[in-house]
């Protein structure tokens, strides 16, 4: 059974994807507040993230959770590039150059630049 | 149906025993012996408490009548029936705990005034009336209950995962007994400043500046998404022949879990929810109490309870999982107590309808989510579209501020999330970390004004 990665657009994502076919393939929540993209995660790669982080793991809805920034950021990236969906391998290429930033994460988190 | 009205105070009579003039407090301290407050720590050093945040809470009167740390025999009787010796209900041992070594080399004796130092400087005194030891672990348990003796509500032994039965836990074995008395009153650093309500205080802006004949309090721990914006808005329609005048947020500030958020967000998220008029000021006002959080689900609710009780409160809003963390205790636990009662933790009945009780009205509230199909924020024993319902999750919401997404208006009002990034920003991190934890022990919320103490 597959597994599921949430990856939420706020604007600035959002105009990274717009035109393209992802577009097509948004979900959105609260009443079109929130958009997100759902990539699946075959079962065997799920074990390898969960196996790469501790905290994650999978929740009620079959959702991978509680990963590190650095990973979902990373997800979002190669989506960014490829315009698919499909890019969980290329996500995975990336894991040791990913846990290393996981690391940090439990001292540092870059804040966002907002007013 | 009669008008409902401020309740007194727990106890009746509002504790007080902060001295505000320099040359009182000097004659008091003159000569004492000096204790440096220490943090109540995990094994690998975690500050998980500071019992200066007791001491200010009981002489400000937010635990009234609670004066001071429980001699032996009302220790027992709260762990045993939740009640101190006057019959008040009172839900949490308050201890002044040392360890072996500190007490020999103390050299007290009941009857000691012992002036404890924080910061360097003189903070309180505790008159000693009793001085006697207790097995830590065995008061954690105690406190929070068994699956065996308290099978109406505990669903889990609690364990070293639990922050509250840890702070228990690591408890020093040596109790000194007696009232606290501040001597030197602290300053609170911003923004805690501006939101320094104690219950005297309260109840006074309560009455002459807001005005408010009902109020009911919302506890946090927590910046408010727009979920908990809901439940203060809903929870006070409640009220006697009109909803409640006024909305109560009181924070609990202190030690906390990593993961949540620092205390300073929470207290300026919960302010934007009335200085950007989502909530309008005329009706809104955010407050803060010092106490390290024990996460004790029902008997925490008792001490929420008592603290807003006094600080003028008529009415409580209690949710499900109320304080809780893990899955230790049912999660409807709060709101049995204030139904009908919990009979293996003192309770007969609830807490607001026994002896020597609580006089504030609880207002249990179930969850609130975005129906997609009633296109609104439902509530969800009213909503149908269960199926459909999008929530407000916490860990979804902290994963979206952790990657530093701007989260929708619907979700978190743009004011709280920049509450966030703000301390964020100061901190280098949106949450509780360890980092933040030995920080927070070392500065703490407050200055001490210097203080000579004069030699006897």
């Amino acid at each position: 059974m597959p597994h599921y990665i949430s990856v939420i657009l706020d604007d600035e994502r959002y105009s990274k994807i717009k035109g393209t076919p992802l577009e097509e393939k948004i979900t959105y929540l609260f009443g079109g507040a929130l958009r997100s993209l759902i990539v699946e995660v075959p079962e065997e790669k799920s074990e390898k993230i969960l196996k790469a982080f501790d905290k994650a793991r999978i929740d009620s809805r079959g959702y991978i959770e509680d990963i590190p920034v650095a990973f979902r950021r990373a997800v979002f990236e190669e989506i960014a590039k490829a315009k698919s969906l499909d890019v969980i391998d290329k996500v995975l290429e990336r894991l040791d150059e990913i846990v290393e930033a996981a690391k940090k994460e439990d001292e540092y988190i870059p804040p966002p630049e907002i007013e | 149906m009669p008008l409902i009205k401020t309740p007194p105070p727990h106890g009746g009579k509002l504790v007080d025993r902060v001295v505000k003039k320099r040359d009182i407090a000097e004659k008091m301290v003159a000569g004492c012996p000096t204790f440096e407050l220490k943090p109540t720590t995990l094994p690998d050093g975690t500050p998980i408490r500071h019992v200066y945040r007791e001491i200010m809470s009981v002489c400000y009167g937010f635990f009234s009548p609670v004066e001071g740390s429980m001699v032996q025999n009302e220790l027992e009787r709260v762990l045993n029936e939740r009640r101190l010796l006057s019959e008040w209900i009172f839900p949490y041992p308050i201890l002044f705990d040392i360890s072996e070594e500190d007490y020999k080399a103390l050299d007290v004796k009941e009857g000691d005034r012992l002036l404890l130092m924080l910061k360097g400087q003189p903070f309180a005194t505790i008159d000693i009336e009793e001085i006697y030891k207790i097995d830590p672990t065995d008061v954690a348990t105690r406190t929070f209950g068994t699956p065996e003796k308290n099978p109406e509500v505990v669903r889990e032994p609690f364990n070293e995962k639990h922050p509250g039965y840890m702070i228990y836990k690591m408890h020093k074995p040596v109790i000194l007994a007696g009232k606290y008395t501040i001597v030197n009153e602290p300053k609170f650093k911003e923004p805690f400043d501006r939101f320094w309500f104690p219950p005297a205080k309260c109840r006074e802006v309560i009455k002459n500046e807001k005005k408010w004949r009902t109020v009911i309090a919302h506890q946090t721990r927590n910046v408010p998404h727009v979920g908990h914006e809901m439940l203060m808005k809903c929870a006070a329609y409640t009220g006697d022949i009109e909803p409640c005048h006024g909305i109560l947020v009181n924070a609990i500030i202190g030690a906390k879990r990593r993961g949540d958020y620092p205390d300073e967000a929470i207290l300026e998220g919960h302010e934007a929810v009335n200085k950007y008029g989502y909530i309008k000021p005329e009706r809104h006002m955010v407050t803060f109490t010092l106490w390290d959080m024990r996460y004790g689900n029902p008997i925490e609710s008792l001490l929420h309870g008592v603290i807003r009780q006094n600080m003028g409160c008529t009415h409580h809003m209690f949710g499900r999982d109320h304080a809780a963390v893990g899955e230790y205790y049912d999660m409807y636990a709060t709101q049995i107590l204030w139904s009908k009662g919990i009979p293996s933790f003192g309770f007969e009945a609830p807490p607001n309808e026994v002896d020597y009780g609580l006089k504030i009205i609880p207002q249990n509230m179930a969850e609130f989510w975005y129906c997609p199909i009633c296109q609104e924020i439902a509530y969800s024993e009213s909503c149908g579209h269960t199926d459909a319902k999008q929530k407000f999750s916490g860990s979804f919401l902290r994963g979206m501020v952790a990657e530093g997404v701007f989260p929708p208006r619907v979700v978190m009002r743009p004011e709280v999330y920049k509450a966030i990034v703000k301390w964020w920003k100061v901190y280098n991190y949106p949450f509780v970390n360890r980092k933040y934890l030995d920080m927070k022990n070392k500065e703490l919320e407050i200055d001490l004004p210097a203080m000579e103490v004069p030699k006897a």
